[in-house]
């Protein structure tokens, strides 16, 4: 009995609220800042050429097996354009098969590959849900279009010349060896340990947690 | 009768069906709107401004479709079904007064003739549940046919109340328009609340509306009576239920609010039309408004509530009723103070029974909890 009015008025409070339908194909939705949908390939606009080595590190971590590379010589690098010796030859990805897990991500060492935010990536055949390196690397100029990513701002090379010759004074204070580093981490630990033991015995539990 | 005169009727009847027809398009919209918004939804919103016309495109859709029968069905009986159940809800308004005037035939008898047409939808219901040679359309009808049954005795004991009270302000206390007469400025929901909440509880229950849907009851019984039924035969019975609920809004507008008279009514009668039309949406947005939330009662439940709680409350009520009519009578009461009479004791016996309810809900969960703690 008196149930039942509450549900009438739990009713009339959701009408108060805004609907929470997506209307999808009119509206677009708004996706969560870290949304991941398919991985897509990043492009260096500087040689111009992909990022990916071809070097197979996400083909070996993909849990599903879902990607496809080679990799070739660089022509590039023979004329002496780029840096990279080597670079991908062709790169297939089958989004049927893709969990959208970003291991590929994690594991990639040049930041060649992203994931994006493709979420309607769907086709009419099982056959086009097969992406070739020219649609993954279109994909990866969109994201980047969007904000999603953007290219490193210097290369490693030119990080490294940087630290050696004008970033010399960040480098002193950092401890010199991993010994070292383990020590200060030990200290660190032990002093923050004796702060919270003195925070307890202020609260009057000292005795307690003392062994 | 000359043939002007049939010709008249005949435009006027014209005029009843289609606007019926599309009183029930328009009450569908309003139920599919209004329920999403209950339910944090848009609703039909593709189909022309707003999904306005998605109602529209389902009948057209319906009229279109095949319509498949069954071979086993008993073929007259299966294709006069969905006639018998529209055609008394098409019968009732031939007596319900949309104004003063505005009636086509103002039955001195009125409420007796609506109460008598009532009944007779059911027997459409077990004949279509019969002929189309179907378990579950036959359980459908039996269940329609046992509540109907039980709900028709509040809803006539309700409906007699407010012709019993109306008899003091009114020669006329069993007509539609005299009713709404004899009410005046004051509507019988605020002389017999318990009157009211008695018919709308009665008429949901014969509408079959949540949470009395225990005659279509699509997870157990796929449907009930119109299972086999497809296209523009199914059509007809989504039809007639809305048309029913729409019937029986107007109804409790007449009989409970007052009809069409309002705040200058009198004076400015283009007004009337509107107040009639406001009260019957606000009852129909009352009736949405309970199926949101309450899922089906199980039958028993049903019936409890029927021969335990609702029965004995509207005998209550016309015996109340009449008592007090009868002392008015006899010591020549001011119709005021029969009003509030009427109106304190039944408030307080809806109370009192509301809370005798909850208590005995309350000692039988207790119970059972007892039982399985141990």
């Amino acid at each position: 009995m008196l149930g039942t009015f509450k549900s009438l008025l739990t009713t009339v409070k959701l009408a108060l609220k805004p609907p929470v339908t997506a209307e999808y194909p009119s509206v677009e939705p708004t996706l969560a800042p870290r949304f991941m949908a398919h991985p897509v390939l990043t492009w260096d606009k500087d040689v111009p050429e992909p990022y990916c080595t071809g070097c197979l590190v996400c083909m070996r971590i993909c849990p599903t097996d879902c990607i496809d590379v080679a990799m070739m010589d660089n022509p590039k690098h023979a004329e002496g354009d780029s840096s990279r010796r080597k670079i991908v030859d062709y790169f297939d990805l089958n989004v049927a098969d893709c969990i959208m897990c970003g291991l590929c991500v994690e594991y990639c060492n040049f930041d060649a590959i992203i994931m994006s935010d493709n979420f309607d990536a769907s086709q009419y055949a099982r056959p086009n849900l097969v992406f070739d390196l020219e649609q993954l690397l279109e994909a990866g100029k969109e994201q980047e279009a969007k904000g999603r990513w953007s290219p490193p701002e210097a290369k490693k090379s030119q990080r490294r010349a940087a630290a050696q010759g004008g970033g010399t004074a960040a480098a002193a204070d950092a401890p010199a060896s991993s010994e070292d580093r383990v020590a200060a981490a030990r200290a660190k630990a032990a002093e923050l340990r004796a702060q919270r033991a003195a925070e307890r015995a202020a609260q009057g539990e000292g005795d307690k947690d003392a062994e | 009768m000359s043939l002007l005169d049939l010709i008249t009727i005949a435009i006027v009847v014209f005029v009843l069906f289609n606007g019926i027809l599309t009183a029930v398009l328009g009450v569908i919209y309003a139920e599919r709107k209004a329920l999403a918004r209950l339910q944090q939804r848009v609703g039909p919103s593709r189909t022309g401004p707003f999904g306005l016309l998605q109602t529209a495109a389902d009948a057209i859709k319906l009229m279109l479709k095949e319509d498949v029968r069954p071979g086993s069905v008993n073929l007259v009986i299966f294709y006069v079904a969905p006639l018998l159940i529209f055609t008394p809800i098409f019968m009732l308004w031939m007596v319900l007064p949309f104004g003063p005037d505005w009636v086509l035939s103002d039955l001195d008898i009125g409420l007796l003739y609506i109460i008598a047409i009532l009944g007779l939808s059911v027997v459409g219901h077990v004949l279509a549940g019969w002929a189309s040679n179907n378990k579950y359309a036959l359980l459908g009808s039996a269940r329609n046919a046992a509540q109907l049954i039980s709900y028709e005795l509040p809803l006539v004991f309700a409906v007699l109340a407010v012709g019993l009270l109306a008899q003091t302000a009114t020669d006329r206390p069993f007509s539609l328009s005299g009713i709404v007469e004899a009410q005046g400025s004051v509507p019988y929901l605020l002389i017999m609340p318990l009157g009211f909440i008695l018919f709308i509880v009665g008429a949901l229950a014969e509408t079959a509306r949540i949470p009395f849907d225990i005659p279509h009851a699509e997870e157990e019984i796929v449907g009930g009576a119109f299972v086999e039924y497809s296209g523009i035969r199914w059509g007809v019975f989504f039809l007639t239920e809305y048309a029913g609920l729409a019937t029986m809004a107007f109804l409790a507008t007449i009989l409970f609010l007052g009809g069409w008279s309002g705040p200058f009514s009198d004076e400015y009668t283009f007004l009337q039309p509107f107040y009639l039309f406001v009260k019957i949406a606000a009852i129909i947005l009352i009736v949405f408004w309970i199926r949101a939330p309450l899922p089906r009662l199980r039958i028993d439940q049903l019936m409890a509530f029927a021969w335990k709680i609702a029965i004995p409350a509207s005998l209550v009520n016309l015996l109340l009723v009449a008592t007090v009519v009868w002392v008015q009578h006899q010591n020549g009461w001011e119709p005021w103070l029969t009003s509030v009479t009427i109106s304190a004791v039944s408030i307080v016996l809806a109370v009192a029974t509301g809370i005798y309810i909850q208590r005995r809900r309350e000692q039988r969960l207790r119970q059972f909890r007892q039982r399985w703690a141990q």
